[in-house]
């Protein structure tokens, strides 16, 4: 780890005006000439950042902590029935937390399932949000990949078992936080204030950038810019939302697939609307547009459900080692739906 | 909260309107409440909790495996809460309240869950045993009542390569019984 | 009380507790203490008595070796090659010497002016750092600037052995010497990048074959596992003008001694090895290790003590690791099962070292008249691997017993039945059938016989391994004159409680209870015990434990009875006192007969006596029993044929041991092995990247362990076995425990599903694509 001075930030405009460097562009810096330059890198929790630190795969010169901004972790209730999730919640906060459980449980399961209870209990949702992937090509120094601004992908033509089955070329790495893929689900919108106060807010599917959009940054976070918070919209009281992951092992591993599924059903239980969001699948969260289009209109069973798994996947590309990803994912999605859709049984008081 | 940095090394500049006030990189002095006890020591802003409760605080009954929260060896409670102190600076510790293996026994009585992991041999080589010890012991605080799978999940971070999982388990959950006891 | 001076007959106990316990009559040597009655007779052996360094542990009071600090201590690193395979034409290590910091650089990898210092791993050390601070050495090494021409290099073992890989060493650069893995040989030809065969054999396979009904042929794979010790390998090195001390931690610490005094040419008496806590050993922390000697070498040149403590990294790159295997098994029968011939081919990959067969379960696990096995190491540019847990037959077993079952499949046998018919091990026999009752055997059903995706399965795969023996190995026991006991030797406690179970012994001798002894171990300042390998340790130590405390104990016997008025061979012990045999009213207190000891302190030593049924066979300080460690294992799975998820829901365990002199530490040591073995066959494999031989998973999070949510109810059972042949009759555990485990899962898979997965790890992947759930691709 370089040496790096710090700083606390104890406002968002303080440390939007220190944020003068996002941490993607800090790892573009060739090899040869990395070494503290001038820029602040902010930090949350600083799970994945501390990760970057120890590799030596970012060097910054100073690091400036969100943590003693006021309120910045605070999940509320808005006026519409939505939520505002804090960016410095933590995951076990959001996943605790009773509300979230009871309106929106894709997102408190999500948060559950990530990562390790020390690490939930440190790590944000905004720091979740924004942390690097984990392909190990980019997270070793010795390889210089297009990711770190070098000419190669190696996972390509490599070790591919864990990475993309969509959209992975020319950069094949999968976006690494579960919770997204349940937060792009429901439709959620990030909040992003800069120093003078100004809100960019826009759809958490349009914040992540694919490789064709832009190769080197998983987002479009700026820099002087502060992830603040996530909105969740309201919901009908008829949406259903189911979030499922498969890891190979089943507590602390990554996944490598998780899906999460919103439906919202007709009191005959035809399907007015679906989202469907495929984690660990692709380079940003992939939504299935096939497989939603598939059940428009349809009662979903194990036949409609079945078709619906099997058009998401239609267009997978998977490399040589990841294939098995596709019958992975077709069973998970369709266990999703199936589960989404199944009678809600009602709980005894 | 004033921080704790700033407060005690005087060394921070006068907060201008735009930036944060630094610190660093040269070793600053900080203050942190471990086991209970106000403690004061020399830390570069990069020194981990982890390495700074081994080196200048001498508390080497925490355990470095893996360095990046993957097996959570190095468990330590802050308020309370348990969290690997590889993946936290000891700059950020502020005034949270630190608590190592060294401190959960009271003076000689140990905490119910390490006289349990003894009496049910759960561990072996004893490396990752205080980061499970810690785990365990915060399960029992906060939850009266467990099953097995309560248990698993509270150490579902942690790696032990010699397998006391089950041990642990057995345990803790007796541990939790004789804490309701 | 027979008099021991001169060999004598004594009967002892013999065989199983349960199965036909009977009595043999043994010649014991002089100086042995009498037979040993079986452990229900028993105060403390036996007993499931709580770690006496249990306290210390859960209080993080342990002091392990990267916990060691001294005055003036350095910090060592080592810099390592990025390359797979190198020259090196150049080394500069001014700038790293003139750091602030540095107080010692070595070059590791020396360019010699003709050939330069050929790397053929990534991760091989090229030079290493003295310096103040983590920090400084860290910086100290990346100014030292190395010429590096890069060569072709193989990283692949299938690559490997064609012609026309690039060879990763030539006839006179290759190692030679025996290899920690099995089977070891000197003197096998090179051929390419392929070392071998190393050949055994008995009767005539073709006459086998010939001869059979029936013949199953399979090939199987095993990948590289790596140790993953939680305590990094570690030392700290204290070279000073009287001798050096090294703190390490070691599985050996007489071992090391040994390899210092040579390496560094210092008598024995000067070199001291100490080992407190040890954070776990598993094979690669046997001998000093290149990192070792560096170590030393930084803290002879510094004059002041050097820590080197490996990183994540580099324990997962470079520090040894359970090589990687290919097996073709042929098995011929006839129709009643019996066996007419085993042929056995192994190809097995320990990257520049050796040691990557598949051992000897296909050699001696089954009654077969024909055997005939040619085993081949291959180099790979790929990191050294060593021993690990069970090294050759975990492998091993792997192949035999999936070939085994499917054997029993095409002769339409129930598996046990064919074992029960192939099996000579009365032991084994016993085991099957406890096994069998405590899982439910009877519920099995056809393979792939559940409707749903999700399919249960059950399956059973059995153990062999050697009961090994340190010979050199000995304990000294010291009464004090107020009574106060210490057993004392080097053997170092990894993990296994091996110093509970000497205070139990000693304890057992003297009357007393394990806690009064106080256990002085892991320095060899106290006579050489046995490495913490080969799953010898307690086979080893707790005979001359026995012994020594046995013979310390009869001066007090003749103090007692001169205070007793009575004679010293009719002195007996019980509960903290010595008595007068079939007269209890007689007694003294321990202590007071120490009392009256002439001298402060009595102390014995000594050492492992031979078997007294003999040795299969001897080599210098190690040497085997003559009946081997068995074990049967059982696992229940559930295999989501969706998903490919393989969930392993319950393992029984029935393990022998010979007399278990701990079941609570020998329960810890079998799930230990379960896990380990379960762990091996879902989720473990360090991958190398093919364009550059750099293992891409160095680090805990992608390198996978299993976890307290992947751990199925395990239950253990321990045979009582006694066989007469040593003063506590007791063998090792750790390594036949860790040997069934794989197969048993991968014969459970079968049983769920009807496919066979002859590869390891049996991940997702690997389940979807036997199942055909997507298409292959080349």
């Amino acid at each position: 780890m370089n040496r790096f001075t710090w700083a606390t930030a104890r406002t968002i405009a303080e440390a939007a005006a220190a944020a003068s460097t996002i941490v993607a562009d800090a790892m573009t810096a060739l090899p040869e000439t990395a070494g503290p330059g001038d820029g602040t890198i902010v930090k949350a929790g600083g799970i994945d950042i501390l990760d970057l630190l120890k590799e030596n795969l970012l060097v910054p010169a100073r690091v400036a902590s969100l943590r003693d901004i006021p309120d910045l972790d605070a999940i509320v209730e808005e006026a519409d029935s939505g939520c505002r999730l804090g960016a410095m919640a933590t995951l076990a906060g959001l996943a605790a937390h009773p509300l979230l459980r009871q309106r929106y449980p894709a997102v408190t399961d999500a948060a559950g399932e990530s990562a390790s209870p020390q690490i939930r209990n440190l790590a944000t949702l905004g720091g979740n949000l924004l942390q690097r992937p984990r392909c190990w090509y980019f997270r070793a120094a010795e390889y210089r990949c297009l990711r770190k601004g070098g000419g190669n992908c190696f996972a390509i033509p490599g070790e591919n078992q864990y990475h993309a089955i969509f959209g992975n070329r020319p950069c094949a790495i999968v976006h690494p936080s579960t919770v997204a893929t349940a937060l792009v689900a429901l439709g959620a919108t990030v909040d992003l204030i800069d120093a003078e106060g100004a809100v960019r807010r826009l759809s958490l599917e349009d914040f992540f950038l694919p490789p064709e959009r832009d190769l080197q940054r998983e987002n479009d976070l700026r820099p002087h810019e502060i992830l603040t918070a996530i909105n969740l919209p309201p919901l009908p009281t008829s949406a259903r939302m189911v979030h499922l992951r498969q890891g190979e092992k089943d507590a602390f591993d990554w996944p490598l697939a998780d899906v999460a599924v919103l439906l919202d059903l007709s009191p005959e239980g035809i399907c007015r609307s679906a989202s469907i969001v495929l984690g660990a699948a692709a380079p940003v969260p992939h939504r299935a547009k096939p497989a939603e289009n598939a059940l428009l209109g349809k009662h979903i069973d194990e036949s409609t459900a079945g078709a619906a798994a099997r058009a998401a996947l239609a267009g997978a590309t998977p490399l040589a080692k990841n294939a098995y990803k596709t019958p992975l994912f077709e069973a998970l999605i369709r266990r999703a739906l199936l589960k989404a859709a199944a009678p809600i049984v009602k709980e005894r008081g | 909260m004033i921080n704790a940095v700033s407060a005690l090394t005087g060394r921070a500049e006068a907060p201008d309107s735009a930036a944060p006030p630094s610190v660093g990189p040269d070793p600053l002095a900080i203050a942190m409440t471990v086991n209970g006890a106000a403690r004061s020591l020399q830390v570069e802003p990069r020194m981990t909790l982890a390495e700074a409760l081994r080196g200048p605080l001498g508390l080497t009954g925490t355990k470095i495996a893996c360095n990046r929260g993957a097996c959570s060896a190095c468990t330590v409670w802050l308020d309370g809460v348990p969290i690997c102190s590889c993946t936290v600076l000891a700059v950020e510790i502020g005034t949270r309240r630190v608590t190592t293996i060294e401190g959960l026994a009271r003076g000689d009585a140990l905490h119910p869950v390490q006289a349990a992991f003894i009496a049910h041999d759960a561990l072996q080589c004893g490396f990752c045993t205080p980061g499970m010890v810690m785990s365990c012991a915060a399960l029992v605080e906060r939850q009266p009542d467990l099953t097995a799978d309560d248990v698993r999940a509270a150490i579902s971070g942690h790696y032990c390569r010699c397998g006391t999982y089950p041990h642990v388990v057995a345990a803790t959950l007796a541990a939790a019984r004789t804490r309701k006891e | 009380m027979a008099s021991d001076d001169k060999p004598h007959a004594e009967r002892f106990p013999f065989g199983i507790v349960g199965a036909g316990l009977g009595v043999v009559t043994r010649q014991l040597p002089p100086d042995e203490p009498p037979p040993l009655a079986p452990n229900a007779d028993l105060a403390v052996i036996g007993r499931p008595v709580p770690r006496q360094n249990g306290r210390a542990k859960v209080t993080g009071a342990t002091r392990f070796t990267v916990d060691i600090s001294l005055p003036g201590m350095l910090h060592g690193r080592i810099l390592r090659s990025p390359l797979a395979h190198a020259e090196i034409h150049g080394i500069d290590v001014t700038a790293a010497a003139r750091h602030p910091g540095t107080r010692a650089v070595l070059v590791v990898a020396r360019p010699d002016e003709l050939t330069g210092a050929t790397l053929r791993y990534v991760g091989a050390p090229v030079a290493a750092v003295a310096a103040v601070s983590m920090v400084a050495a860290a910086e100290a090494l990346r100014l030292i600037r190395v010429d590096y021409q890069s060569l072709p290099f193989v990283a692949d073992m299938d690559e490997a052995r064609n012609a026309t890989a690039p060879p990763v060493f030539d006839a006179a650069s290759a190692p030679a010497g025996y290899a920690s893995g099995f089977p070891a040989r000197l003197n096998l030809p090179l051929d390419g990048n392929v070392r071998g065969p190393a050949t055994d054999g008995r009767g005539d396979t073709a006459e086998g074959f010939a001869e059979a009904d029936l013949v199953v042929e399979g090939e199987y794979r095993t990948q590289v596992q790596t140790h993953c010790c939680l305590e990094p390998h570690a030392i700290v090195a204290d070279w000073r003008a009287d001798g050096l001390t090294v703190y390490m931690s070691t599985q050996f610490t007489a071992g090391v001694r040994h390899e210092l005094a040579e390496a560094f040419g210092l008598p024995l008496d000067r070199v001291r090895v100490i080992v407190d806590g040890m954070g776990g050993g598993f094979g690669s922390k046997s001998t000093l290790g290149s990192y070792g000697r560096i170590a030393v070498a930084l803290s002879r040149q510094a004059q002041a003590p050097v820590r080197l403590v490996l990183d994540r990294q580099e324990e997962q790159m470079d520090s040894g690791n359970r090589p990687a295997t290919w097996q073709r098994l042929r098995i011929g029968a006839k129709r009643d099962g019996s066996l007419t011939a085993i042929s056995l081919v192994s190809y097995g990959t320990a990257g520049v070292a050796l040691g990557a067969g598949v051992g000897n379960v296909a050699q001696a696990l089954y009654a077969c008249p024909n055997f005939a096995a040619a085993q081949y190491d291959v180099f790979t540019n790929a990191s050294p691997g060593c021993a690990m847990r069970a090294p050759g037959n975990a492998p091993g077993a792997f192949g035999l017993e999936q070939a085994i079952d499917e054997l029993a499949e095409r002769l339409q046998l129930d598996p046990l039945t064919l074992r029960d018919h192939i099996d000579p091990s009365p032991v084994r026999r016993e085991e099957r059938r406890i096994g069998a009752e405590r899982i439910g055997w009877r519920r099995r059903h056809a393979p792939g016989a559940d409707p749903g995706p999700i399919k249960r399965g059950m399956g059973v795969a059995q153990s062999l391994w050697g009961a090994n023996v340190q010979t050199n190995s000995a304990c000294e026991v010291r009464v004090m004159r107020d009574g106060s006991v210490e057993v004392l030797s080097s053997v170092q406690d990894i993990g296994t409680g091996i110093g509970t179970v000497l205070a139990q012994t000693v304890a057992e001798v003297l009357g007393l209870h394990s806690e009064a002894i106080t256990v002085r171990i892991g320095d060899t300042e106290f006579p050489a015990g046995p490495p913490s390998y080969g799953s010898r340790t307690t086979a080893s130590i707790t005979p001359p434990a026995r012994a020594a405390a046995w013979r310390v104990l009869r001066p007090l016997f003749r103090e007692a009875a001169l205070a007793l008025n009575a004679a010293a061979e009719d002195m007996a012990v019980r509960d903290g006192r010595i008595l007068v045999r079939g007269d209890s009213g007689r007694s003294i207190d321990f202590r007071d007969a120490a009392a009256r000891l002439r001298t402060d302190r009595i102390s014995a030593v000594a050492s492992r006596s031979d078997d007294y049924g003999g040795f299969r066979w001897r080599m210098a300080d190690a040497a085997q029993a003559r009946q081997d460690l068995g074990g049967v294992q059982f696992a229940a799975v559930a295999v989501d044929t969706e998903t490919g998820v393989i969930r392993v829901e319950r393992v029984v365990a029935v393990q022998d041991c010979g007399r278990p002199m701990n079941p609570l530490l020998i329960e810890s040591q079998v799930q230990g092995g379960v896990l380990m073995g379960l762990s091996y066959a879902l989720f473990e494999e360090r991958i190398l990247d093919r364009h550059t031989g750099r293992m891409v998973n160095p680090n805990l999070e992608q390198y996978k362990l299993a976890g307290a949510c992947d751990t199925p109810a395990i239950d253990v059972v321990v045979l009582e076995n006694y066989q007469a042949n040593s003063a506590t009759d007791a063998y090792g555990i750790a390594e036949p425990a860790n040997i069934a485990t794989a197969p048993a899962i991968a014969n459970a898979v079968y049983n769920a599903i009807g496919l066979r997965l002859r590869a390891l790890p049996m991940t997702p992947a690997a389940v979807l694509a036997a199942l055909g759930k997507f298409p292959a691709r080349s």
